[in-house]
């Protein structure tokens, strides 16, 4: 009798052991439905989308990876063939204004600010076309352009001018353009990220293209209202479905871990101890690379 | 005296609309203090009265933060704000990972320093301490 009841807490014993160290790794899945009906996406209340526009990660964090890594600049992956005076739909206009603004980005960040005069001109034109440029402050981003000594003004008064660009097409029914150009902005990241990595194949580089696996699935939610709206939109929506199936088999997983506080200098330093993980074959990457690129250099053909 | 109503209506109008496009002060004053070392990112206006109800922190976005990166959350607040800014953040399942305001010591921090190894989705909540009335703005920034 004894050692039954021995056994049978062995027993139960191993079976808790083996639940705490499922709960110590987890994976991100993307959610049971491959895309995201539409009827569920038009249920998303205005907070719920600004929360997604809002959680989309900025192209100057690429730029600013970049430059951690020390990859030097390259003209070769602007989006150079936008004719800003051969954009006919504001569609058109919408996503160029994206790609244009994640080109602004990495060019600032790279303080090749006198090229990106040329990108702001464009941007000007776009943005005067679909009736935002009022929120674009041409003279003193065009002045800190000329002034290298104040990047930072520079890139603040840039994203926020893309910011509000972006809260005043949401809250004017004009949700659809601010969609597209926060996927423009997304597509020309990506672009980015997928061209240095095929050059540079870091490690850390290769992690951050795996990890907007995260993200795939808000960016679906945000364009997939407008998705029977007109050929387009229903051509950009597969194409956001063909980059999410490349990533269906490329996995995250987390470890475990407490974070660990620091008082520094007034303020408080948190350093994460759980960490991310990604897997990803040298295939997975190859085909994420090569949709990123067929897409985004057919997004950028003139019309 | 129509003309100067209307000098005045139109100067109020084009002060209105031109309002609307400029920067807030906090805001650029609030991205300026976060440090020369700091990269802007995003920023958050919270503007909350007083809550009839103290459970959880009021204000919530989410924010997408990668790993390998450096954040600062910077919190200023209004010159008329009766309560001071405070932060909080919790991870997808829901774990706190960090906020600024000490529990045990009353302590509030002006900013947070976050070193994220963990890409994901975050919770950020912001409220001001006590759940009092306040007027104030939380920036999120680069490390370089």
């Amino acid at each position: 009798m004894t050692e039954r009841i021995f056994i049978l807490l062995i027993i139960v014993f191993i079976g808790f052991s083996c639940r705490n160290s499922k709960s110590k790794s987890a994976e991100f899945v993307f959610p049971q439905s491959d895309s995201v009906p539409v009827s569920e996406a038009e249920k998303l209340s205005p907070e719920a989308i600004a929360d997604i526009s809002k959680n989309i990660s900025s192209p100057v964090e690429i730029a600013n990876l970049l430059q951690k890594l020390q990859v030097p600049f390259s003209q070769n992956y602007l989006a150079e063939s936008i004719d800003a005076n051969k954009q006919s739909t504001n569609f058109d206009k919408a996503l160029k204004l994206g790609i244009l603004g994640a080109d602004l980005g990495y060019l600032n960040m790279y303080e090749k600010t006198g090229s990106s005069l040329d990108v702001l001109s464009s941007i000007r034109k776009i943005s005067e076309d679909i009736k935002v440029g009022q929120f674009f402050d041409f003279e003193s981003i065009k002045r800190l352009s000329k002034n290298r000594s104040n990047l930072d003004s520079l890139l603040f008064i840039s994203i926020d001018s893309y910011n509000k660009i972006d809260n005043y097409l949401r809250s004017n029914d004009r949700g659809q353009l601010s969609a597209l150009m926060i996927i423009g902005v997304w597509i020309e990241g990506q672009f980015l990220a997928t061209q240095v990595v095929n050059q540079f194949p870091d490690k850390m580089l290769i992690d951050r293209i795996g990890e907007q696996k995260i993200i795939l699935n808000d960016l679906l939610l945000l364009i997939s209202p407008y998705c029977n709206r007109d050929p387009e939109f229903t051509s950009l929506c597969k194409d956001m479905q063909d980059i999410k199936e490349k990533y269906h088999d490329i996995r995250i997983t987390y470890t475990q871990g407490e974070p660990v506080s620091v008082e520094k200098d007034g303020g408080l330093t948190i350093k994460q101890t759980e960490t991310s993980v990604v897997t990803m074959s040298k295939e997975q990457l190859n085909g994420v690379i090569e949709i990123t690129k067929n897409i985004r250099d057919r997004l950028i053909l003139n019309n | 005296m129509n003309k100067s109503i209307l000098t005045l209506a139109i100067l109020f109008t084009f002060g209105l609309l031109s309002f609307g496009q400029v920067t807030d002060p906090l805001i650029s004053k609030c991205a300026t203090n976060a440090g020369a070392n700091c990269r802007y990112l995003k920023d958050f206006r919270i503007q909350l009265g007083k809550a009839s109800t103290q459970s959880e922190l009021r204000y919530k976005a989410n924010m997408s933060l990668w790993k390998n990166t450096r954040y600062r959350f910077t919190m200023c607040n209004a010159d008329n704000s009766k309560g001071q800014l405070i932060l909080s953040i919790k991870d997808e399942s829901n774990k706190q990972i960090l906020s600024s305001f000490d529990k045990k010591t009353g302590k509030i921090y002006p900013f947070i320093d976050f070193e994220c190894q963990k890409s994901g989705i975050y919770q950020i909540s912001y409220d001001f301490n006590n759940w009092q009335q306040g007027s104030g703005v939380g920036v999120v920034s680069m490390v370089k």
